[in-house]
Protein backbone atom coordinates (compact mmCIF):
# COMPACT_ATOMS: atom_id res chain seq x y z
CA UNK A 1 0.00 0.00 0.00
CA UNK A 2 2.86 2.35 0.92
CA UNK A 3 4.53 1.65 -2.45
CA UNK A 4 1.19 2.23 -4.23
CA UNK A 5 0.73 5.60 -2.51
CA UNK A 6 4.34 6.61 -3.21
CA UNK A 7 4.00 5.59 -6.86
CA UNK A 8 0.93 7.67 -7.54
CA UNK A 9 1.93 10.54 -5.32
CA UNK A 10 5.05 10.75 -7.50
CA UNK A 11 2.70 11.32 -10.47
CA UNK A 12 1.01 14.18 -8.59
CA UNK A 13 4.43 15.66 -7.83
CA UNK A 14 5.41 15.44 -11.50
CA UNK A 15 2.35 17.46 -12.50
CA UNK A 16 3.21 20.07 -9.88
CA UNK A 17 6.69 20.37 -11.31
CA UNK A 18 5.25 20.60 -14.81
CA UNK A 19 2.70 23.23 -13.79
CA UNK A 20 5.38 25.34 -12.15
CA UNK A 21 7.41 25.30 -15.39
CA UNK A 22 4.72 27.47 -16.97
CA UNK A 23 3.92 30.11 -14.35
CA UNK A 24 1.85 32.47 -16.50
CA UNK A 25 -0.46 29.70 -17.71
CA UNK A 26 -0.99 28.45 -14.16
CA UNK A 27 -1.88 31.90 -12.82
CA UNK A 28 -4.24 32.81 -15.66
CA UNK A 29 -5.96 29.40 -15.46
CA UNK A 30 -6.48 29.72 -11.71
CA UNK A 31 -8.15 33.09 -11.85
CA UNK A 32 -10.15 32.50 -15.05
CA UNK A 33 -13.07 31.30 -12.94
CA UNK A 34 -13.62 34.80 -11.56
CA UNK A 35 -14.55 36.12 -15.01
CA UNK A 36 -17.35 33.53 -15.11
CA UNK A 37 -18.55 34.65 -11.72
CA UNK A 38 -18.68 38.26 -12.86
CA UNK A 39 -20.85 37.29 -15.87
CA UNK A 40 -23.21 35.31 -13.61
CA UNK A 41 -23.36 38.25 -11.19
CA UNK A 42 -24.34 40.68 -13.97
CA UNK A 43 -26.96 38.33 -15.47
CA UNK A 44 -28.69 37.54 -12.15
CA UNK A 45 -28.59 41.16 -10.99
CA UNK A 46 -30.37 42.06 -14.22
CA UNK A 47 -32.96 39.32 -13.61
CA UNK A 48 -33.63 40.46 -10.05
CA UNK A 49 -33.83 44.15 -11.05
CA UNK A 50 -36.02 43.80 -14.16
CA UNK A 51 -38.38 41.34 -12.45
CA UNK A 52 -38.33 43.54 -9.37
CA UNK A 53 -38.05 40.53 -7.07
CA UNK A 54 -36.15 39.96 -3.84
CA UNK A 55 -36.40 36.18 -3.87
CA UNK A 56 -36.36 33.46 -6.50
CA UNK A 57 -37.58 30.01 -5.42
CA UNK A 58 -36.18 30.56 -1.96
CA UNK A 59 -32.96 32.23 -3.11
CA UNK A 60 -32.23 35.83 -2.19
CA UNK A 61 -29.79 37.58 -4.51
CA UNK A 62 -26.89 37.14 -2.06
CA UNK A 63 -27.88 33.54 -1.38
CA UNK A 64 -27.99 32.82 -5.08
CA UNK A 65 -24.59 34.43 -5.62
CA UNK A 66 -23.10 32.40 -2.79
CA UNK A 67 -24.64 29.25 -4.26
CA UNK A 68 -23.43 30.00 -7.79
CA UNK A 69 -19.97 30.93 -6.61
CA UNK A 70 -19.66 27.61 -4.79
CA UNK A 71 -21.07 25.79 -7.83
CA UNK A 72 -18.44 27.33 -10.04
CA UNK A 73 -15.66 26.34 -7.66
CA UNK A 74 -16.95 22.77 -7.32
CA UNK A 75 -17.53 22.60 -11.08
CA UNK A 76 -13.96 23.65 -11.70
CA UNK A 77 -12.50 21.26 -9.15
CA UNK A 78 -14.33 18.21 -10.45
CA UNK A 79 -14.06 18.93 -14.16
CA UNK A 80 -11.68 16.47 -15.78
CA UNK A 81 -12.71 17.02 -19.37
CA UNK A 82 -9.25 18.31 -20.35
CA UNK A 83 -7.67 15.17 -18.88
CA UNK A 84 -10.25 13.10 -20.77
CA UNK A 85 -9.28 14.74 -24.06
CA UNK A 86 -5.62 13.90 -23.34
CA UNK A 87 -6.58 10.29 -22.61
CA UNK A 88 -8.57 10.01 -25.83
CA UNK A 89 -5.60 11.34 -27.77
CA UNK A 90 -3.29 8.88 -26.12
CA UNK A 91 -5.52 5.98 -27.19
CA UNK A 92 -5.92 7.37 -30.71
CA UNK A 93 -2.23 8.13 -31.27
CA UNK A 94 -0.75 5.12 -29.52
CA UNK A 95 0.68 7.18 -26.63
CA UNK A 96 -1.19 4.76 -24.40
CA UNK A 97 1.68 2.33 -25.02
CA UNK A 98 3.89 4.15 -22.57
CA UNK A 99 1.39 3.46 -19.78
CA UNK A 100 0.73 -0.14 -20.79
CA UNK A 101 4.40 -1.15 -20.73
CA UNK A 102 4.84 -0.02 -17.14
CA UNK A 103 3.33 -1.45 -13.96
CA UNK A 104 0.83 1.39 -13.60
CA UNK A 105 -2.89 1.81 -14.07
CA UNK A 106 -3.94 4.10 -16.92
CA UNK A 107 -7.04 5.08 -14.89
CA UNK A 108 -5.21 5.89 -11.65
CA UNK A 109 -2.20 7.50 -13.34
CA UNK A 110 -4.40 10.01 -15.16
CA UNK A 111 -6.58 10.54 -12.12
CA UNK A 112 -3.47 11.54 -10.19
CA UNK A 113 -2.34 13.76 -13.05
CA UNK A 114 -5.75 15.40 -12.93
CA UNK A 115 -5.47 15.91 -9.16
CA UNK A 116 -1.95 17.26 -9.62
CA UNK A 117 -2.94 19.71 -12.35
CA UNK A 118 -5.86 20.91 -10.23
CA UNK A 119 -3.83 21.26 -7.05
CA UNK A 120 -3.17 24.93 -7.61
CA UNK A 121 -6.94 25.43 -7.96
CA UNK A 122 -7.46 23.54 -4.69
CA UNK A 123 -5.07 25.82 -2.84
CA UNK A 124 -6.50 29.05 -4.28
CA UNK A 125 -10.14 28.04 -3.93
CA UNK A 126 -9.74 26.67 -0.43
CA UNK A 127 -8.26 30.06 0.51
CA UNK A 128 -11.30 31.67 -1.11
CA UNK A 129 -13.64 29.33 0.76
CA UNK A 130 -11.98 30.23 4.06
CA UNK A 131 -12.76 33.89 3.31
CA UNK A 132 -16.32 32.97 2.27
CA UNK A 133 -17.97 33.29 5.72
CA UNK A 134 -16.29 36.70 6.12
CA UNK A 135 -17.51 38.23 2.84
CA UNK A 136 -20.85 36.43 2.55
CA UNK A 137 -21.64 35.68 6.22
CA UNK A 138 -24.48 33.31 6.92
CA UNK A 139 -24.76 31.98 3.39
CA UNK A 140 -22.59 28.89 3.68
CA UNK A 141 -20.53 26.74 6.07
CA UNK A 142 -22.70 27.41 9.08
CA UNK A 143 -20.99 24.77 11.23
CA UNK A 144 -17.91 22.56 11.16
CA UNK A 145 -20.22 19.70 10.08
CA UNK A 146 -21.09 21.65 6.96
CA UNK A 147 -17.41 22.08 6.15
CA UNK A 148 -16.72 18.39 6.72
CA UNK A 149 -19.82 17.27 4.79
CA UNK A 150 -18.89 19.56 1.93
CA UNK A 151 -15.33 18.18 1.83
CA UNK A 152 -16.52 14.55 1.68
CA UNK A 153 -19.18 15.34 -0.95
CA UNK A 154 -16.58 17.22 -2.97
CA UNK A 155 -14.19 14.25 -2.96
CA UNK A 156 -17.03 11.98 -4.10
CA UNK A 157 -17.92 14.48 -6.82
CA UNK A 158 -14.32 14.66 -8.10
CA UNK A 159 -13.99 10.87 -8.30
CA UNK A 160 -17.45 10.29 -9.76
CA UNK A 161 -16.97 12.94 -12.42
CA UNK A 162 -13.62 11.45 -13.45
CA UNK A 163 -15.04 7.91 -13.53
CA UNK A 164 -17.92 9.04 -15.80
CA UNK A 165 -15.47 10.73 -18.18
CA UNK A 166 -13.30 7.61 -18.15
CA UNK A 167 -16.21 5.48 -19.42
CA UNK A 168 -16.56 7.82 -22.38
CA UNK A 169 -12.81 7.93 -23.00
CA UNK A 170 -12.76 4.14 -23.38
CA UNK A 171 -14.99 4.31 -26.44
CA UNK A 172 -11.92 5.68 -28.24
CA UNK A 173 -10.71 2.06 -28.44
CA UNK A 174 -13.45 1.39 -30.99
CA UNK A 175 -14.17 4.76 -32.56
CA UNK A 176 -10.76 6.45 -32.34
CA UNK A 177 -12.13 9.95 -32.00
CA UNK A 178 -14.72 10.52 -29.29
CA UNK A 179 -13.92 14.07 -28.27
CA UNK A 180 -17.33 15.17 -29.54
CA UNK A 181 -18.95 12.78 -27.06
CA UNK A 182 -16.92 14.18 -24.17
CA UNK A 183 -17.57 17.77 -25.17
CA UNK A 184 -21.31 17.12 -25.62
CA UNK A 185 -21.44 15.46 -22.20
CA UNK A 186 -19.42 18.29 -20.70
CA UNK A 187 -21.85 20.92 -21.96
CA UNK A 188 -24.91 19.04 -20.77
CA UNK A 189 -23.24 18.17 -17.46
CA UNK A 190 -22.41 21.84 -16.79
CA UNK A 191 -26.10 22.64 -17.06
CA UNK A 192 -27.69 19.49 -15.64
CA UNK A 193 -25.42 19.18 -12.62
CA UNK A 194 -26.46 22.66 -11.48
CA UNK A 195 -23.15 24.31 -12.17
CA UNK A 196 -24.62 27.39 -13.87
CA UNK A 197 -28.24 27.41 -12.71
CA UNK A 198 -29.19 25.84 -9.36
CA UNK A 199 -31.16 22.60 -9.75
CA UNK A 200 -33.85 24.12 -7.56
CA UNK A 201 -34.68 26.54 -10.37
CA UNK A 202 -35.25 23.70 -12.86
CA UNK A 203 -38.78 22.50 -13.71
CA UNK A 204 -39.98 19.73 -11.38
CA UNK A 205 -39.99 16.96 -14.02
CA UNK A 206 -36.42 17.75 -15.13
CA UNK A 207 -35.25 17.63 -11.52
CA UNK A 208 -37.00 14.26 -11.10
CA UNK A 209 -35.08 12.86 -14.04
CA UNK A 210 -31.76 14.31 -12.82
CA UNK A 211 -32.29 12.70 -9.42
CA UNK A 212 -32.24 9.29 -11.13
CA UNK A 213 -28.74 10.00 -12.50
CA UNK A 214 -25.34 10.56 -10.86
CA UNK A 215 -25.33 14.17 -12.16
CA UNK A 216 -26.97 15.48 -8.97
CA UNK A 217 -23.85 14.46 -7.02
CA UNK A 218 -21.42 16.37 -9.17
CA UNK A 219 -22.18 19.96 -8.12
CA UNK A 220 -25.58 20.39 -6.51
CA UNK A 221 -24.98 17.85 -3.71
CA UNK A 222 -21.77 19.32 -2.22
CA UNK A 223 -23.02 22.89 -2.66
CA UNK A 224 -26.41 22.08 -1.08
CA UNK A 225 -24.56 20.67 1.95
CA UNK A 226 -22.33 23.75 2.20
CA UNK A 227 -25.20 26.22 1.90
CA UNK A 228 -27.48 24.28 4.24
CA UNK A 229 -30.08 23.70 1.51
CA UNK A 230 -29.96 19.94 2.12
CA UNK A 231 -31.25 18.88 5.56
CA UNK A 232 -28.60 17.12 7.61
CA UNK A 233 -30.58 13.89 8.02
CA UNK A 234 -30.41 13.38 4.23
CA UNK A 235 -26.63 13.68 4.03
CA UNK A 236 -25.72 10.08 4.86
CA UNK A 237 -28.36 8.38 2.66
CA UNK A 238 -27.37 10.65 -0.21
CA UNK A 239 -23.69 9.98 0.35
CA UNK A 240 -24.41 6.24 0.35
CA UNK A 241 -26.21 6.59 -2.95
CA UNK A 242 -23.34 8.68 -4.36
CA UNK A 243 -20.81 6.01 -3.33
CA UNK A 244 -23.00 3.37 -4.99
CA UNK A 245 -22.88 5.44 -8.17
CA UNK A 246 -19.07 5.63 -7.84
CA UNK A 247 -18.88 1.84 -7.63
CA UNK A 248 -21.30 1.27 -10.52
CA UNK A 249 -19.56 3.76 -12.81
CA UNK A 250 -16.10 2.40 -11.89
CA UNK A 251 -17.18 -1.17 -12.68
CA UNK A 252 -18.70 -0.07 -16.00
CA UNK A 253 -15.50 1.82 -16.84
CA UNK A 254 -13.38 -1.21 -16.00
CA UNK A 255 -15.51 -3.49 -18.18
CA UNK A 256 -15.36 -1.09 -21.13
CA UNK A 257 -11.60 -0.57 -20.67
CA UNK A 258 -10.89 -4.31 -20.51
CA UNK A 259 -12.91 -4.93 -23.68
CA UNK A 260 -11.31 -1.94 -25.37
CA UNK A 261 -7.76 -2.97 -24.60
CA UNK A 262 -8.41 -6.25 -26.44
CA UNK A 263 -9.14 -4.39 -29.66
CA UNK A 264 -6.49 -1.71 -29.13
CA UNK A 265 -4.25 -1.42 -32.19
CA UNK A 266 -1.47 0.69 -30.70
CA UNK A 267 -1.24 2.54 -34.00
CA UNK A 268 1.06 5.47 -34.52
CA UNK A 269 3.70 4.16 -32.17
CA UNK B 1 14.15 -20.48 -23.27
CA UNK B 2 12.91 -17.09 -21.92
CA UNK B 3 10.82 -16.19 -24.97
CA UNK B 4 8.72 -18.73 -26.85
CA UNK B 5 6.41 -17.61 -29.61
CA UNK B 6 4.07 -20.18 -31.11
CA UNK B 7 2.06 -19.66 -34.30
CA UNK B 8 1.36 -16.06 -33.44
CA UNK B 9 -1.06 -14.17 -35.67
CA UNK B 10 -2.43 -10.67 -35.51
CA UNK B 11 -5.07 -9.39 -37.88
CA UNK B 12 -6.32 -5.82 -38.01
CA UNK B 13 -9.55 -4.57 -39.47
CA UNK B 14 -8.54 -1.50 -41.42
CA UNK B 15 -10.88 1.17 -42.66
CA UNK B 16 -10.32 2.08 -46.31
CA UNK B 17 -11.63 4.97 -48.34
CA UNK B 18 -10.93 6.77 -51.57
CA UNK B 19 -9.11 10.09 -51.50
CA UNK B 20 -10.91 13.44 -51.63
CA UNK B 21 -14.13 14.91 -50.30
CA UNK B 22 -16.39 12.58 -52.30
CA UNK B 23 -14.50 9.58 -50.93
CA UNK B 24 -14.89 10.95 -47.41
CA UNK B 25 -18.63 11.45 -47.94
CA UNK B 26 -19.12 8.00 -49.42
CA UNK B 27 -17.23 6.37 -46.58
CA UNK B 28 -19.28 8.33 -44.05
CA UNK B 29 -22.40 6.50 -45.19
CA UNK B 30 -20.84 3.27 -46.39
CA UNK B 31 -17.64 2.47 -44.57
CA UNK B 32 -15.47 -0.26 -46.09
CA UNK B 33 -13.13 -2.38 -44.07
CA UNK B 34 -10.36 -4.71 -45.03
CA UNK B 35 -8.64 -7.41 -43.02
CA UNK B 36 -4.92 -6.88 -42.75
CA UNK B 37 -2.72 -9.77 -41.64
CA UNK B 38 0.05 -8.01 -39.79
CA UNK B 39 1.47 -11.31 -38.49
CA UNK B 40 0.69 -14.74 -39.76
CA UNK B 41 1.55 -17.91 -37.82
CA UNK B 42 4.90 -16.73 -36.61
CA UNK B 43 6.96 -18.97 -34.36
CA UNK B 44 10.17 -17.97 -32.68
CA UNK B 45 12.39 -18.83 -29.72
CA UNK B 46 14.82 -16.45 -28.11
CA UNK B 47 17.59 -17.39 -25.72
CA UNK B 48 18.59 -15.67 -22.53
CA UNK B 49 21.08 -12.89 -23.12
CA UNK B 50 20.67 -12.98 -26.91
CA UNK B 51 20.42 -9.91 -29.13
CA UNK B 52 17.97 -10.86 -31.83
CA UNK B 53 17.52 -8.62 -34.85
CA UNK B 54 14.05 -8.47 -36.35
CA UNK B 55 14.33 -7.56 -40.01
CA UNK B 56 11.72 -6.68 -42.56
CA UNK B 57 10.53 -3.89 -44.78
CA UNK B 58 8.14 -1.19 -43.59
CA UNK B 59 4.82 -2.83 -42.74
CA UNK B 60 6.33 -6.32 -42.58
CA UNK B 61 5.09 -6.83 -39.01
CA UNK B 62 8.22 -6.12 -36.95
CA UNK B 63 6.67 -3.50 -34.68
CA UNK B 64 3.49 -5.57 -34.34
CA UNK B 65 5.62 -8.48 -33.12
CA UNK B 66 7.37 -6.25 -30.57
CA UNK B 67 4.03 -4.85 -29.40
CA UNK B 68 2.65 -8.36 -28.94
CA UNK B 69 5.71 -9.50 -27.03
CA UNK B 70 5.57 -6.41 -24.83
CA UNK B 71 1.89 -7.08 -24.10
CA UNK B 72 0.60 -3.96 -25.84
CA UNK B 73 -1.61 -5.95 -28.19
CA UNK B 74 -3.76 -9.03 -27.89
CA UNK B 75 -3.10 -11.57 -30.67
CA UNK B 76 -5.73 -12.94 -33.03
CA UNK B 77 -4.34 -16.41 -32.36
CA UNK B 78 -1.24 -18.16 -31.08
CA UNK B 79 0.64 -17.96 -27.84
CA UNK B 80 3.65 -16.28 -26.28
CA UNK B 81 5.45 -17.35 -23.14
CA UNK B 82 7.99 -14.97 -21.64
CA UNK B 83 9.59 -16.37 -18.50
CA UNK B 84 6.27 -18.05 -17.69
CA UNK B 85 4.13 -14.97 -18.39
CA UNK B 86 1.61 -14.26 -21.11
CA UNK B 87 2.54 -10.69 -22.08
CA UNK B 88 -0.94 -9.30 -22.76
CA UNK B 89 -2.11 -10.17 -19.26
CA UNK B 90 0.28 -7.38 -18.24
CA UNK B 91 0.96 -8.66 -14.75
CA UNK B 92 3.04 -6.11 -12.80
CA UNK B 93 5.71 -8.77 -12.13
CA UNK B 94 6.02 -9.29 -15.89
CA UNK B 95 6.11 -5.57 -16.68
CA UNK B 96 8.95 -5.15 -14.17
CA UNK B 97 11.03 -7.62 -16.22
CA UNK B 98 10.70 -5.89 -19.56
CA UNK B 99 11.28 -2.53 -21.14
CA UNK B 100 10.41 -1.02 -24.48
CA UNK B 101 12.21 1.77 -26.28
CA UNK B 102 10.53 3.08 -29.39
CA UNK B 103 12.65 5.40 -31.47
CA UNK B 104 9.67 7.40 -32.63
CA UNK B 105 7.89 7.73 -29.30
CA UNK B 106 9.00 8.88 -25.91
CA UNK B 107 7.97 8.03 -22.39
CA UNK B 108 9.76 10.99 -20.81
CA UNK B 109 7.78 14.03 -19.70
CA UNK B 110 8.36 16.59 -22.41
CA UNK B 111 8.31 19.84 -20.44
CA UNK B 112 10.51 18.92 -17.50
CA UNK B 113 14.04 17.55 -17.16
CA UNK B 114 14.61 13.83 -17.72
CA UNK B 115 15.92 13.49 -14.16
CA UNK B 116 12.33 14.00 -12.93
CA UNK B 117 11.05 11.20 -15.17
CA UNK B 118 13.78 8.95 -13.80
CA UNK B 119 12.57 9.66 -10.26
CA UNK B 120 9.03 8.82 -11.33
CA UNK B 121 10.21 5.51 -12.79
CA UNK B 122 12.04 4.83 -9.54
CA UNK B 123 8.70 4.98 -7.74
CA UNK B 124 6.77 3.14 -10.44
CA UNK B 125 9.20 0.22 -10.48
CA UNK B 126 9.79 0.44 -6.72
CA UNK B 127 13.57 0.62 -7.14
CA UNK B 128 15.43 0.86 -3.81
CA UNK B 129 17.34 4.14 -3.44
CA UNK B 130 20.77 2.49 -3.35
CA UNK B 131 20.15 0.50 -6.57
CA UNK B 132 18.59 3.48 -8.28
CA UNK B 133 21.55 5.73 -7.58
CA UNK B 134 24.08 3.11 -8.62
CA UNK B 135 22.28 2.21 -11.86
CA UNK B 136 21.63 5.83 -12.77
CA UNK B 137 25.25 6.84 -12.20
CA UNK B 138 26.45 3.93 -14.30
CA UNK B 139 24.06 4.64 -17.19
CA UNK B 140 24.80 8.37 -17.16
CA UNK B 141 28.48 7.60 -17.24
CA UNK B 142 28.23 5.05 -20.04
CA UNK B 143 26.12 7.34 -22.20
CA UNK B 144 28.08 10.50 -21.31
CA UNK B 145 24.97 12.57 -20.66
CA UNK B 146 25.48 13.94 -17.14
CA UNK B 147 25.42 17.61 -18.13
CA UNK B 148 22.00 17.28 -19.78
CA UNK B 149 20.19 15.64 -16.89
CA UNK B 150 18.56 18.82 -15.69
CA UNK B 151 17.64 20.25 -19.07
CA UNK B 152 13.99 20.16 -20.21
CA UNK B 153 13.49 17.11 -22.45
CA UNK B 154 12.06 19.18 -25.28
CA UNK B 155 15.28 21.19 -25.41
CA UNK B 156 17.47 18.11 -25.93
CA UNK B 157 18.77 16.94 -29.30
CA UNK B 158 17.32 13.75 -30.76
CA UNK B 159 20.43 11.78 -29.79
CA UNK B 160 20.41 13.11 -26.24
CA UNK B 161 16.72 12.35 -25.94
CA UNK B 162 17.26 8.78 -27.08
CA UNK B 163 20.00 8.33 -24.50
CA UNK B 164 17.62 9.59 -21.80
CA UNK B 165 14.91 7.22 -23.08
CA UNK B 166 17.35 4.35 -22.80
CA UNK B 167 18.30 5.33 -19.24
CA UNK B 168 14.60 5.54 -18.28
CA UNK B 169 14.05 2.10 -19.80
CA UNK B 170 16.97 0.44 -18.01
CA UNK B 171 16.72 1.92 -14.52
CA UNK B 172 14.78 -1.08 -13.22
CA UNK B 173 17.28 -3.52 -14.76
CA UNK B 174 14.86 -5.35 -17.06
CA UNK B 175 15.69 -8.87 -18.21
CA UNK B 176 14.29 -8.25 -21.69
CA UNK B 177 14.50 -5.02 -23.67
CA UNK B 178 12.60 -4.35 -26.86
CA UNK B 179 14.31 -1.76 -29.03
CA UNK B 180 12.19 -0.58 -31.92
CA UNK B 181 14.25 1.58 -34.29
CA UNK B 182 16.37 3.06 -31.49
CA UNK B 183 18.73 4.86 -33.88
CA UNK B 184 16.16 6.28 -36.27
CA UNK B 185 16.99 9.84 -37.29
CA UNK B 186 20.27 9.91 -35.35
CA UNK B 187 23.57 11.02 -36.83
CA UNK B 188 26.25 8.37 -37.38
CA UNK B 189 28.15 9.22 -34.20
CA UNK B 190 25.05 8.96 -32.02
CA UNK B 191 24.07 5.74 -33.79
CA UNK B 192 27.45 4.28 -33.07
CA UNK B 193 27.31 5.33 -29.40
CA UNK B 194 23.93 3.70 -28.92
CA UNK B 195 25.20 0.52 -30.61
CA UNK B 196 28.32 0.41 -28.43
CA UNK B 197 26.20 0.94 -25.36
CA UNK B 198 23.74 -1.87 -26.20
CA UNK B 199 26.61 -4.24 -26.93
CA UNK B 200 28.36 -3.40 -23.67
CA UNK B 201 25.19 -3.61 -21.63
CA UNK B 202 24.21 -6.95 -23.14
CA UNK B 203 27.64 -8.43 -22.46
CA UNK B 204 27.77 -7.13 -18.90
CA UNK B 205 24.24 -7.92 -17.73
CA UNK B 206 23.23 -10.70 -20.17
CA UNK B 207 20.06 -8.77 -20.88
CA UNK B 208 18.03 -10.13 -23.79
CA UNK B 209 17.51 -7.56 -26.54
CA UNK B 210 15.06 -7.65 -29.42
CA UNK B 211 16.05 -5.07 -31.96
CA UNK B 212 14.37 -3.76 -35.05
CA UNK B 213 16.25 -1.30 -37.22
CA UNK B 214 16.37 -0.18 -40.80
CA UNK B 215 20.05 0.58 -40.37
CA UNK B 216 21.84 -2.62 -41.28
CA UNK B 217 24.93 -1.40 -39.46
CA UNK B 218 22.95 -1.68 -36.21
CA UNK B 219 22.04 -5.26 -37.01
CA UNK B 220 25.51 -6.13 -38.27
CA UNK B 221 27.20 -4.71 -35.18
CA UNK B 222 24.82 -6.17 -32.60
CA UNK B 223 23.00 -9.26 -33.82
CA UNK B 224 24.51 -12.59 -34.63
CA UNK B 225 21.08 -13.99 -35.26
CA UNK B 226 18.23 -12.35 -37.14
CA UNK B 227 14.60 -13.19 -37.76
CA UNK B 228 13.28 -11.92 -41.08
CA UNK B 229 9.59 -11.15 -41.45
CA UNK B 230 8.04 -10.57 -44.84
CA UNK B 231 4.37 -9.66 -45.20
CA UNK B 232 3.70 -10.91 -41.70
CA UNK B 233 5.30 -14.29 -42.26
CA UNK B 234 8.51 -15.66 -40.90
CA UNK B 235 10.97 -15.89 -43.78
CA UNK B 236 14.36 -16.58 -42.27
CA UNK B 237 15.76 -17.35 -38.85
CA UNK B 238 19.48 -17.76 -38.51
CA UNK B 239 22.85 -16.06 -38.53
CA UNK B 240 22.93 -12.64 -40.13
CA UNK B 241 26.26 -13.39 -41.80
CA UNK B 242 24.83 -16.50 -43.48
CA UNK B 243 21.94 -14.46 -44.80
CA UNK B 244 24.27 -11.80 -46.19
CA UNK B 245 26.46 -14.45 -47.81
CA UNK B 246 23.44 -16.13 -49.28
CA UNK B 247 22.28 -12.90 -50.87
CA UNK B 248 25.65 -11.63 -51.94
CA UNK B 249 28.55 -13.98 -51.37
CA UNK B 250 30.96 -11.59 -53.10
CA UNK B 251 33.70 -9.52 -51.49
CA UNK B 252 35.61 -6.65 -52.90
CA UNK B 253 39.37 -6.78 -53.59
CA UNK B 254 41.67 -3.86 -54.37
CA UNK B 255 45.15 -5.15 -55.24
CA UNK B 256 47.79 -2.54 -55.93
CA UNK B 257 50.98 -3.76 -57.65
CA UNK B 258 54.25 -2.03 -56.87
CA UNK B 259 54.95 -2.01 -60.64
CA UNK B 260 52.60 -2.66 -63.58
CA UNK B 261 52.30 -6.43 -64.32
CA UNK B 262 52.75 -7.80 -67.85
CA UNK B 263 49.75 -7.38 -70.12
CA UNK B 264 49.88 -11.02 -71.31
CA UNK B 265 49.64 -12.47 -67.85
CA UNK B 266 46.78 -10.17 -66.97
CA UNK B 267 44.95 -11.23 -70.12
CA UNK B 268 45.35 -14.90 -69.21
CA UNK B 269 43.95 -14.22 -65.74
CA UNK B 270 41.05 -12.22 -67.09
CA UNK B 271 39.85 -15.33 -68.94
CA UNK B 272 39.46 -17.05 -65.55
CA UNK B 273 38.28 -14.22 -63.30
CA UNK B 274 36.27 -11.07 -63.69
CA UNK B 275 38.11 -7.89 -62.68
CA UNK B 276 39.15 -4.40 -63.81
CA UNK B 277 42.68 -3.11 -63.92
CA UNK B 278 43.86 0.45 -64.17
CA UNK B 279 47.68 0.46 -64.61
CA UNK B 280 48.78 -0.88 -61.21
CA UNK B 281 45.40 -1.13 -59.41
CA UNK B 282 43.25 -4.22 -59.87
CA UNK B 283 39.66 -4.28 -58.60
CA UNK B 284 37.47 -7.39 -58.33
CA UNK B 285 34.16 -8.41 -56.75
CA UNK B 286 34.09 -12.19 -56.39
CA UNK B 287 32.89 -14.95 -54.06
CA UNK B 288 35.33 -15.84 -51.29
CA UNK B 289 36.77 -18.98 -52.86
CA UNK B 290 37.48 -17.38 -56.24
CA UNK B 291 38.88 -14.33 -54.52
CA UNK B 292 41.38 -16.45 -52.57
CA UNK B 293 42.50 -18.17 -55.77
CA UNK B 294 42.85 -14.85 -57.57
CA UNK B 295 44.92 -13.31 -54.77
CA UNK B 296 47.32 -16.27 -54.75
CA UNK B 297 47.77 -15.90 -58.50
CA UNK B 298 48.27 -12.14 -58.28
CA UNK B 299 51.11 -12.68 -55.84
CA UNK B 300 52.89 -14.65 -58.57
CA UNK B 301 52.58 -11.67 -60.97
CA UNK B 302 54.31 -9.15 -58.75
CA UNK B 303 54.81 -7.74 -55.31
CA UNK B 304 51.77 -5.89 -53.96
CA UNK B 305 52.09 -2.32 -52.72
CA UNK B 306 48.80 -2.77 -50.85
CA UNK B 307 45.89 -5.20 -50.60
CA UNK B 308 42.40 -4.23 -49.45
CA UNK B 309 39.66 -6.77 -48.90
CA UNK B 310 36.18 -5.46 -48.14
CA UNK B 311 32.72 -6.83 -47.60
CA UNK B 312 30.21 -5.31 -49.97
CA UNK B 313 27.99 -2.70 -48.29
CA UNK B 314 25.51 -4.62 -46.19
CA UNK B 315 22.82 -2.00 -46.84
CA UNK B 316 23.01 -2.74 -50.60
CA UNK B 317 22.95 -6.46 -49.96
CA UNK B 318 19.86 -6.29 -47.81
CA UNK B 319 18.14 -3.95 -50.25
CA UNK B 320 18.67 -6.60 -52.93
CA UNK B 321 17.33 -9.21 -50.53
CA UNK B 322 14.13 -7.36 -49.71
CA UNK B 323 13.42 -6.74 -53.40
CA UNK B 324 13.08 -10.48 -53.98
CA UNK B 325 13.43 -12.29 -50.67
CA UNK B 326 12.04 -15.61 -51.91
CA UNK B 327 14.75 -15.80 -54.58
CA UNK B 328 17.52 -15.98 -51.99
CA UNK B 329 15.84 -18.33 -49.58
CA UNK B 330 14.90 -21.20 -51.87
Amino acid sequence: MKAWIEKYFAVVQMTWIQTLEYKANAIVGTFAIFSGLLIEFLIWRQVFQTQNITELRGFTFNGLMAYIFLCMIVGQLKSSWATSIEMIDSIRTGELNKYLIRPISFFTYHFMMFIGHNSLFYIVYISVLILFPIFLPGWAFHTMFHILGFAVALLISIYLSYAIYFCMVCFAFWFGEVRALVIAYNVSNIVLSGQIIPLRLFPEYVREIIYYTPLQFLVDFPVSIATGNLPMHLWLPKMGLAICWCIVVSVIGRIIYRSGIRVYGGFGA
Amino acid sequence: MPIQVNELSKHFRLFKREAGLSGALRSFFNRKYENFHALDNLSLNIDNGEILGILGENGAGKTTLIKLLAGLLHPSSGSVDINGFTPWNRKPSFLKQISVVMGQKNQLWWDIPASESFLLNKKIYEIPEIHYKKTLDELIDLLSIKDKLNVQVRRLSLGERMKMEIIAALLHKPKIVFLDEPTIGLDVISQSKIRDFVKYYNEKYKTTFLLTSHYMHDIQALCRRVHVIHQGKSLYDGEFEDLVNRVNPKRKLIFEFSSAPSANEIETLSELYSFNIDETILRAELPDQELTQLVSKLFLLGTPASITLEDLPVEDTMRAFFTQPEKFLQ
